[in-house]
This record gives C-alpha cells, structure tokens and sequence, in this order.
C-alpha cells in the first residue's frame, strides 16, 4: 500500500464515514472513546475512539515524495523497490539532527543474538539521529511473557516495542496506562516538525491510539495476507507439476508427493494457510461479521470447521511432516532443503531462503502460490490491519526524551533512497556492507550486527526492498497485489479496539484446540462444543458489546454485506 | 554410616533409655541457655556475621515475596498502579473467588491428574534407577573405570532440555532414525513424540537419560562411607557379592533414601516445567499440562495473575502436607526423615 493511495482511501472512507455519522458522532459526545454497557475497573481503556475525537487525534499527512518505487503499491500491498542507488545518489532525507543527545532505554524483541552494546552499527546510528539508546533487547520468542512483568514493574523502560500479536490478556489495558499520551506532540500539524512520521500512513496511526489517546509509533505494514504458502518453484518445474488451484488439487498433489520413506513430506502444517483458502475470519477483534444484521463469530462459522477439518485430514493422511506435528526445527528450511514440498509461513521467508540457499545453488527458486478457494474459484481473503508493532513511550519519560525518542523515530522512518534508511538497514558502508557494480552486499559483520531493531521504533509506509534479489522483490510484490485484488475489509477494520478485561481470557483455549483437532487428538465436533462454551460463558456478551459498538461507530468494512 | 544407623534405633527401642552420650545432648543444650543473650552474640558473632548473608538472600527472595500471595484474593491488575505494592493495595479484593473457580476449573484439574501421573511414573520408574547406578558404578574396582562411567553418565545432566529433546525428536520422532529404519524394512514409521498416550512415559525416559547419572552422586557418597572393614569381615563370614550388597550396602543407602524420598513426595506437584512446555503442543494439552505449566499460560500469558497465584498457594499447601505425611511415614519406618520430632 503506498502512503498515498492508503491515506487516500483511509481518508475518504473515514469522511463517508462521518457524513453517515453525523447524529453518532453527536450521540457519542464529540466522539469521546466509547464505553462499554458495564463498566469494570478499566472501562476507561474500553473500546475506541472515532468521530471527530478521532480526527483530532492523528497527525496530518504529509506524503513523502524522495523516492519512486519500480513497483507502486496496489490493492494494499507493499511498494517495491528492485535497484539499490550507490551511497553518493542517496537523498537526504534528515537535513538536521533532531535529536538533543539525550539517552534512553528501549525495549525491544530481537530474533538471533544480541549485538554487543557499543557495536559500530548502534554507535553510527545513534551518532546520526543525535541520541544515546541504551537497548534493552528480548528474545523474540518469548517477549510476551517479559513484556508482561516488565510493565507490571515500576522500572518501565523509556521506550517499548509492543508487537500486536503481544496484545492478548491486560496488556492492552497496560499499554493505556502506562504509555504517554503521544498528541501534544504529534497530532493534527504538530507531527511537522518530524517530516517522516508525517508521511507514515493515516491508517496505521488510527491502529495507534489506544484508551482515547495516540501513544503508539507505528510499524505500517500491508494489508495484504502475511501468510503465504510455499513451495519448490524449481522441483515443480523439474517434475513437471503445476502449483493447486483447489482443496481437492492440494490433497491429490500431496498424495502424488508424499514418501516418507525418502524421508521427503508433502507438506508442513497448513493451518494458516487454510484460514485463506476457506475465507476464515481474521482473529480478534476482526473476528465478526454480519449475517442478516446479527453479528457471527469466527468460531461459529462453518468456514472455521472446515477449514480445520481439511487441515486435519492433511494430518491423518500422513502428508504433513513430522517435526511440523511436534513444532521442532524449522519447516521452512526443511523446503529448502528439499524434504517438504510445500508450507506456510510469512512472506518474509520467501527472501530469507533465497538468500540463504542461492549462496550455493544459483537456481534455488522458492515462490508462494496464489490463494485459491476450497472449490477453485476466487478466495475470501480479509484485509489485515495497516499496523501491528508499535513503539511506546513510557508515562514518566521528560519532554526532552519524549523529543528524543520522535527524533530518532523520525530517523527511522526514513523512506528507502534515503542516507538514513541505508544506514538503518545496511549499516556502515565498508564496515556492514559494500556496494559494487550496483550490488548492495552485507557482510558477516553487518549480518551480525545490523539486526531489525531501530525499524520498530517506526518505519515508513511499507516496501519491499531486496535489490540483491529483484526477482524475489518482484515476486514478493505481485503476490501481494494478486491477492490483494480478493482482499475485503472485516468488520472494524483499522480500528483499536480494546475488550473489557473480563472478556479477555474468554477465546484462551481455542488455539490449543485447534492444534489438537488438526493433529488428530481431538475431533472437530469438540469444537462445535468449544464454540458452545464460548458463546455461553460470555461469547453472547461479548457479542452484543460488539454489537453496541457497531452500532455506535457505524463500522461496516467490507464484510457486511 | 550402617553403623551409626544401627545404633540410633538400637538406643530407640530401648526405654528408658539408659545415660547415653545421645542422652547428654539436652543437658549441655540447657546449660547454654543460661549463658545471657548478650554474651552468646558476643561469643558467636563469627558465625553470626558468617550466616548473615545467607539469611539476607532467605529473606528478599523467600519471604518478602511471600507478601505478594495476597493477590491470590484480589482481582488483580499489575497495570493499574506505578508498582507491584501499589497495584496490590489499588486492586479489589474478591474473597475466595479464585479458589472457588478453581474446584469448577475442568483445566486445573486436568492439569492436577497429569502432574500426579507424571509423578506416579517418575517414582516408580526414575527414583529406585540412580541407585541401581550407584551400586554398578561402586563395583568397579579400577578407579580409572569408575571415573570412565562417572563422566559418561554425569553428561547429560549439562544438556539444556532444549538440546535433549532435539536428540529425541532426531532419534524418536517420525522422521528420526528408528522410524527411517523401521520403514526401510517395510513396517509403518512410528512417532513416540506426539504420541499423546506415551507422554508421560516420554517425559521420564527424557529424565532418565538426563539426570539419572547426576541422581547417583549422593548415593556413590554414602556408599563411600561404608567402612571396608565391613565388606572384609563379611567376606571372611563367606557372604557373596549379593549377599554383601543386601546387607551391607543397600543398609548404608536407606537413610539417604528415605530422606529423598521425602523431599520427592514433598514436591510430587513439581514434575518438571521447561520440558513439559518445549513439547506442549507436540502432544496437546490434555496430555502435558502440569500445574506449573498451567500457572504459567493462565498466570502469565493470559495475565491472571491473582488465580496463577492461589494455585501457587494451593500447591504449595499441599506439598507441605505430603513433606509432612511423608516425614511421618519415614519415622514411623525408623528413619530419620528430613528432620526429627
């Protein structure tokens, strides 16, 4: 999505929907952040805000015109970048040090090894933003549960990074009171004086307020589906097989290619993927849609059954391979290697394998195919929000650090073609990388230091940018735009919404559920049963929560119909 | 040691008991006491300063947390205030409600019948091995060959769990190294890690070759002690090598024994954590989840802090009552126990 066409369609749909509106908006006091029926001890962070309350809350769009991607984004996918300039073409893109040589501490999760304080790529960084980041950096895996007593304790880090999928339990309710109100600095035209967050995408801003106020610094991303299935463009082409284009095509190929006995697996676990291929609800709290003007659960759709029992049915034929069925190792670089022919996983695989693998195959190929319905026709695919990692800053942060923090923010969310985005992505040249005849190349050093950790802190509208693989550039790109092409707005959609904290434990068990019904040990009937406990043990509660909150914000997405 | 056994209940049974050294340790006992407070300090604060530390660490990591179980009363909500006190004295209280949900929970109790399965196993199948180690690895005679099977057999306790359960899955999974055999020779493959029903079983044999070689040190110890004299005079007496260990060295080990078996019993609901939650979904929950793996998703995942607490105090309740139960047992065997009345 590119800033311009999001903030276009964002706009004008959140002006239809004011027009609409106009008695709601009134209704609902100027837009204040809407309650809920009974108030609990954090009613005051239920909901979420709309109206003008909303309209005064995010900051003014400014698009950012440094550089022109060789694939502009459509139908909500990311823009696409194939040629890396050499450093002396690069834009400027930060004129002046923002920064005031304040520290802080930041929090964030790291995938790998943490790189010592003090490396050449934290110190070159910290030098231009005109900052002192002190890191505070958790394993990925595992930030949730740090996350959790991090914020319980009274020694909140100045900044933390908080990914959406962190969002479960009173973490949400957490984020709202103890994270710093953001709009004296950044709403309406104050966001200004930090030109790059300006031309951060209004979508992902609304997705940052949460309890009434802007506290999150956005990570926009595309609203395209993040869960692309994999497979062997190279073997299939050799084999002389064709990617599926139905349920019944992706069974037959699995048995044509399952032998265990070579140890090689048709598939890993395709969950994910059969969400999309059935038109499975997104999760919370996009997970309703409207059905002759009453609101219907993800768990109480017959979609949701079946895509767990074609799911299962890939289990008990003996195609998925065994580690997927213990979780172990890696399943991504069990394809690549040629053991599983197929698997799901996000699309950032599709770079991190080929770069990976065609260090010594040169003809390594590994695409995702597009997404197809059950029966072969065009898939129901759900738009997924415009942004899911934020930065926040703690309450008890001083102005000055608060200053400090937007402006290395505002570093990090240069665009690409910028000095300041080469840096962040690529650290120092002849130190993390060289660039010779137009090949930008990381070295081991920059491998192991220049890690994704200041692109939390906030980053520019989304782009996929690998110009040392164009091809996989330009696949990754158009296969976002394919299927953005069967991509509709849930209920909702963009909003925060936050649910009263009694509710929170309510959908806990369902995850579990459903890997114990896709791997056998239990029947899809048991979650017929599941959903019945959902629904009478506050599901119908939460349903008519929802309810009034549609009828109060006037949201529609596209799924209403 | 066997002799030292033998003699304490030797002095048991007697009553009254006669004028023993035992005997004479309350009368100095009492005499200490009449020794004034302010010359004992004086006299001891060597060792007074030397326990100081020791106490200090008992005290901010064992009972000032302790505080923090009133939470398993409250509704609480951690976020809601600046720290974890404040947060304690802003959050309602809700009474019992916890523990009333708790008898309702179909999960806790789930999670109750399989800790005290995987507890069943681990003492019938894992407890009586390193002793049996202890034994083999004591009839070497060649130091050398002793020290050989020491090292091997202390190794796997230095694996992280992480690692150990990789070596499982490569040699047990369904793709690992028996299943490959097993189809190159045109059975079916087989999968003993997601074998819900095997679980339990899993998790011991995962233990076993973890930690039993590292189980066998203590006893080695109080084999050690065992006076060769002993060994020397029942051979003279003509006792064979099975006959020396039943009546020399399985004697020696019974304090040691007892005594584990107590603290084992004491923590039957804690059977294991990180390696219980590496293969949760490998197997389900229904099958894997233990109380502290239950404590763990309901307390700190879901952020249910105030009922991951009561369960704590629940757990920790019972385990004092089965240290208690099996104390008394132990004394009522004539055993030492973990302490005396």
């Amino acid at each position: 999505m590119t800033p311009n066409s999001l903030s276009a369609s964002s706009r004008s749909s959140r002006r239809t929907f004011l027009a609409n509106s106009g008695l709601a908006a009134l209704v609902v006091a100027g837009g204040a952040p809407l309650l809920s029926a009974c108030g609990g001890s954090g009613s005051k962070n239920e909901g979420t805000t709309t109206g003008k309350k909303l309209k005064d809350l995010l900051p003014a769009y400014a698009a950012s015109s440094l550089a022109s991607p060789d694939i502009p984004a459509k139908n909500g996918s990311a823009a696409g970048f194939t040629k890396a300039l050499p450093a002396s073409a690069l834009k400027v893109s930060v004129p002046q040090k923002l920064g005031r040589g304040g520290e802080f501490t930041v929090m964030a999760p790291i995938w790998g090894n943490v790189p010592k304080q003090g490396n050449p790529y934290w110190t070159a960084m910290d030098k231009a933003a005109g900052v002192r980041v002190k890191w505070q950096n958790q394993q990925g895996d595992t930030y949730g549960q740090k996350l959790g007593a991090v914020l319980a304790s009274s020694g909140v880090p100045d900044a933390v990074v908080v990914p959406g999928w962190e969002l479960t339990g009173k973490i949400p309710s957490a984020i709202a009171n103890k994270f710093a109100d953001l709009g004296p600095y950044l709403s309406g035209d104050k966001v200004k004086e930090y030109p790059n967050l300006a031309a951060i995408p209004t979508g992902a801003w609304q997705r940052s307020i949460f309890g009434g106020k802007l506290r999150g610094l956005p990570m926009p991303s595309a609203t395209t589906p993040n869960i692309a299935p994999f497979y062997r463009t190279d073997l299939f082409e050799k084999e002389g097989l064709e990617a599926p284009t139905s349920a019944q095509e992706f069974y037959d190929l699995c048995k044509q290619l399952n032998a265990p006995k070579s140890k090689v697996w048709a598939c890993g676990d395709m969950s994910w993927a059969a969400w999309n291929i059935f038109g499975v609800l997104p999760e919370k709290p996009y997970y309703w849609k409207l059905v002759d003007g009453k609101l219907v659960n993800r768990y109480e759709t017959d979609e949701y059954l079946e895509a767990l029992e074609w799911s299962r049915k890939l289990y008990s034929a003996g195609f998925v391979h065994p580690d997927a069925k213990a979780e172990t190792g890696s399943i991504g670089d069990l394809c690549a290697a040629g053991k599983v022919w197929m698997y799901c996983q996000d699309l950032s695989d599709w770079y991190g394998k080929a770069a990976v693998q065609r260090v010594d195959n040169k003809k390594f190929r590994m695409e995702a195919f597009d997404y197809f319905a059950a029966d072969g026709g065009a898939p129901t695919l759900y738009a997924r929000p415009p942004a899911d990692i934020w930065t926040f800053i703690s309450e008890k942060a001083d102005e000055k650090t608060v200053h400090d923090i937007l402006a290395l923010a505002n570093y990090t969310a240069a665009p690409y073609g910028s000095k300041e985005q080469r840096l962040r992505m690529y650290g120092v040249e002849g130190v993390h990388h060289t660039f010779e005849d137009g090949v930008l190349t990381k070295n081991g050093k920059g491998n192991n230091e220049v890690f994704s950790t200041y692109e939390y802190l906030a980053s520019p509208a989304p782009f996929v940018a690998y110009p040392d693989l164009p091809d996989v550039t330009e696949g990754m790109v158009e296969w976002q735009q394919r299927q953005g092409a069967h991509t509709k707005k849930p209920l909702f959609h963009g909003m925060m919404i936050i649910e009263p904290t009694r509710y929170t434990e309510l959908n806990a068990e369902f995850e579990d559920l459903e890997k114990d019904i896709v791997r056998g040990r239990k029947k899809v009937a048991d979650m017929q049963q599941a959903a019945a406990d959902w629904k009478s043990g506050g599901g119908d509660k939460l349903r008519d929560w929802y309810k009034k909150l549609l009828d109060e914000t006037g949201a529609t997405g596209d799924s209403a119909s | 040691m066997a002799q030292s056994t033998t003699h304490a209940r030797d002095t048991a049974s007697r009553t009254p008991p006669p004028a023993t050294p035992v005997d004479a340790a309350p009368l100095t006992k009492k005499a200490a006491t009449r020794v004034p407070l302010r010359h004992r300090l004086r006299r001891d604060r060597a060792l007074l300063l030397m326990v100081l530390p020791a106490l200090l660490l008992l005290l901010v990591f064992n009972y000032v947390p302790l505080i923090g179980n009133v939470v398993a009363f409250q509704d609480y909500d951690p976020y809601i205030a600046d720290n974890a006190f404040q947060a304690m004295t802003q959050s309602p209280w809700i009474g019992v409600e916890h523990f009333r949900h708790m008898v309702e929970d179909r999960l806790f109790w789930q999670a109750v019948r399989n800790t005290l399965a995987i507890f069943a196993i681990q003492l019938t199948l894992f407890f009586p091995l390193p002793i049996a180690l202890a034994l083999f690895i004591n009839s070497f005679v060649r130091p050398r060959v002793r020290a050989v099977a020491q090292a091997i057999l202390y190794l796997p306790h230095f694996f992280s769990w992480v690692l150990v359960i990789t070596v499982f899955q490569q040699m047990f999974g369904g793709a690992g190294l028996v299943a490959q055999v097993l189809r190159d020779h045109g059975h079916e493959g087989f999968d003993l890690m997601t074998d819900p029903g095997l679980f339990k079983f899993l998790v011991t044999f995962e233990m076993v070759w973890k930690d039993a070689g590292w189980g066998v040190i203590v006893f080695l110890a109080a084999l050690a002690a065992v006076s060769p004299d002993l060994y020397e005079a029942s051979a003279m007496d003509g006792a064979n090598r099975w006959r020396r260990m039943w009546h020399i060295q399985l004697p020696a080990l019974r304090p040691v024994v007892a005594l584990l078996l107590v603290l084992q019993v004491g923590n039957a609901l804690t059977v294991g954590f990180e390696q219980i939650l590496l293969q949760r979904t490998a197997v389900g929950p229904t099958a894997s989840e233990v109380l502290d793996t239950y404590v763990w998703n309901t307390g700190l995942d879901n952020g249910n802090f105030g009922y991951g607490a009561a369960i704590g105090i629940v757990k920790g309740v019972f385990g004092l009552l089965m240290v208690l139960g099996a104390n008394k047992a132990a004394h009522l065997m004539g055993e030492q126990g973990v302490y005396k009345r």
